[in-house]
């Protein structure tokens, strides 16, 4: 059964789009064919991450939604950046940066059914194990959307007392939104902390699995997006705990 | 390792084919200046079986080699019989020595216990022979015996044995190449070396000098005490020496192995903090460092005690109902209830 992962946080800048990219890529590279989807309309950046440029995108999700295109034209096989003769493993549904674009998607909105017949078709003609949803900070209808679409839901947060509150609000409409497994992880957490006792504390506090606990790495800031941290950095630690969070998320 | 039985039985029969021929090899050539006793290096072949067998191998390399030695030399197999209990035990004690109270061969202390459980070992072989003498065979008279006979017995043997037992575990590695032992090596072999050259010199200088065979003998146990006495003397002085050096830097790598496993309190590192010289120094500062890290440790543990998650709760439902009582929200949950049945 192919799977659906939305990653999502309350606050923005958590970490999400790398995230999303690197357990995307590290999935990838276990050899299943793996999707992803940038549904941030607003912000949309994923994109960079893979290495992709706008200017060759000429559909993307925006063209889909609202009906200018079927979904398989906005698929694009990046799987490139796992090595200059990979094909066929990673691919990315991007979102226009055009503000046109941008403008008219968020006026009209969209329907969940045509989203959720979107990624189906998707995983179909690609034949993918995983579909990730890369998705805008906050609880709004689009996010709304993506959580309720997912078979697995991933709550980023960062270890900080502006990120506590909200994140409590988005577990427990999560919850409400019945999405069948959650998790948290925790990000940009500083080296020196130890991560299980965090964990535990985070945990408790949310009655929530934690799926990892990541610390701040020094290399993922300097690579500032340019590039997947866990091809640059294979043996970091950052990397080992990433490749744990997946064999919990996919267990 | 633990041999079987059979095994310890087979292995000391085997050596002590071996020692028999080589004991009776030094009975032919014995030595020009005291032709009683001979040089018998081959007594480290029982000692090192016990060693790296079974103590009972070595007991049973020294007591039938013995036995075949004396009967192929023309002895009799059994006429000396309580020289072979003296082989016999002279295999036993190291390797007994060594299984019980050493185990592995990688610091002074080892290596001291190693040598003085040889010595121990040719001191109770000699002494068990001398005592079997008196009570059953009467061969020996006192105290005529004692120069001619017991002493050199002793002394070959120990000698024999202090030198070249160790040189046979190097090249089995039972002796593990640590600091500790490449030094109290390095210094046993310079003493034995050097005292051994000197004593063999002083005995060739004087040779020609000497006119009767008596006191030619006489020159020759002088040298031989002098000898031993200097090497025991010497070998006591560099294991003290070494352990002076060593046991610091051992004391170092246990402090350095307990605050790798989160523990700092060193008391263990009060003794070689007080010293003055570089070793003192080093673990003073190595005291220091560990406070460090026991200090950040600490500020760590409070930043994780103090690290508080704090949900305001009537907030969070608050929120929450804002969100989920809307109409977009029940819809949304009816859709993706129904796909979710599909
Ligand atoms: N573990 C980490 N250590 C150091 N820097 C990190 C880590 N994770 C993410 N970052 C950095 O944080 C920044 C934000 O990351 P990212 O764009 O993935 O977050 P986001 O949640 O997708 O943001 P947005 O909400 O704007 O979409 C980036 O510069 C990224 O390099
Ligand atoms: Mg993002």
């Amino acid at each position: 059964m192919p799977k659906i992962i939305a990653i999502h946080s309350f606050r923005g800048g958590t970490g999400k789009s790398n995230t999303t990219a690197n357990l995307a890529c590290l999935l990838a590279r276990q050899g299943r064919r793996v999707g992803v989807v940038d549904t941030d309309i607003q912000s949309p950046g994923i994109h960079v991450l893979f290495n992709l440029d706008p200017k060759d995108t000429p559909h993307t999700l925006n063209d889909f939604l609202w009906g200018k295109c079927d979904i398989g034209r906005a698929v694009y096989d990046v799987s490139r950046v796992l090595g200059p003769e990979e094909r066929e493993k990673l691919f990315l549904i991007p979102s226009s940066i055009r503000t046109g674009d941008i403008a008219r998607v968020l006026h009209y909105g969209y329907d969940i059914n045509l989203l959720k017949e979107g990624y189906r078709k998707a995983i179909e003609q690609f034949a993918l194990d995983y579909l990730f949803i890369d998705t805008h900070p906050g609880l709004n209808e689009e996010t709304l959307m993506s959580i309720a679409i997912a078979d697995i839901l991933l709550i980023l947060l960062r270890p900080d007392q502006q990120d506590y509150q909200g994140t409590a609000v988005t577990v427990e409409v999560s919850r409400q939104l019945e999405v069948p497994r959650m998790f948290l992880i925790v990000n940009k957490v500083p080296a020196a902390l130890p991560g299980d006792a965090l964990a535990a504390k985070v945990t408790a506090a949310y009655a929530c699995d934690v799926a990892g606990v990541l610390p701040h790495a020094d290399e993922m800031m300097a690579l500032g997006s340019s590039g997947l941290f866990c091809l640059t950095h294979p043996d970091a630690v950052l990397s080992r705990i990433l490749e744990d969070i997946l064999r919990r998320i996919t267990a | 390792m633990n041999p079987g039985a059979k095994k310890i039985l087979l292995a000391g029969l085997a050596f002590a084919a071996v020692y028999g021929l080589l004991n009776n090899l030094s009975n032919i050539f014995l030595l020009p200046s005291a032709p009683i006793i001979s040089l018998r290096p081959q007594i480290a072949l029982p000692m090192a079986v016990g060693i790296l067998v079974h103590p009972l191998a070595g007991f049973i390399t020294g007591l039938a080699g013995n036995v075949i030695g004396d009967a192929i030399s023309g002895f009799g197999a059994f006429k000396f019989w309580n020289w072979h209990i003296a082989n016999g035990l002279m295999g036993f004690i190291p390797g007994l020595a060594v299984y019980r109270y050493i185990h592995r061969i990688d610091t002074v202390r080892a290596f001291g216990l190693l040598q003085g459980g040889i010595v121990l070992a040719c001191a109770a072989g000699v002494g068990a022979a001398v005592v079997l003498d008196v009570l059953f065979i009467h061969l020996l008279t006192f105290p005529a015996s004692f120069p001619s006979w017991i002493l050199p017995a002793f002394l070959t043997d120990a000698v024999n044995g202090f030198i070249l037992v160790p040189v046979i575990l190097l090249l089995a590695r039972r002796i593990r190449l640590t600091l500790e032992t490449r030094t109290i090596l390095m210094i046993t072999g310079l003493l034995v070396v050097s005292i051994l050259a000197t004593a063999g010199a002083i005995t060739w200088a004087v040779l020609d000098d000497l006119v009767s065979h008596s006191a030619m003998v006489e020159n020759f146990y002088i040298a031989a005490v002098v000898s031993v006495l200097l090497l025991v003397a010497g070998f006591i002085a560099a294991i003290v020496f070494v352990r002076k050096v060593t046991d610091p830097l051992a004391g170092l790598a246990r402090a350095a192995q307990a605050v790798e496993q989160g523990d700092y309190d060193l008391p263990g590192l009060a003794g070689v903090s007080a010293r003055t010289d570089e070793l003192g120094r080093l673990a003073r500062i190595f005291e220091q460092m560990a406070g460090k890290v026991r200090e950040r440790e600490r500020t760590l543990q409070r930043q994780v005690d103090e690290l508080k998650i704090i949900i305001d709760r009537e907030k969070q439902a608050q929120d929450v109902s804002e969100i989920v009582e809307t109409e977009y929200f029940r819809t949304l949950k009816d859709k993706a209830r129904k796909f979710r049945e599909r």
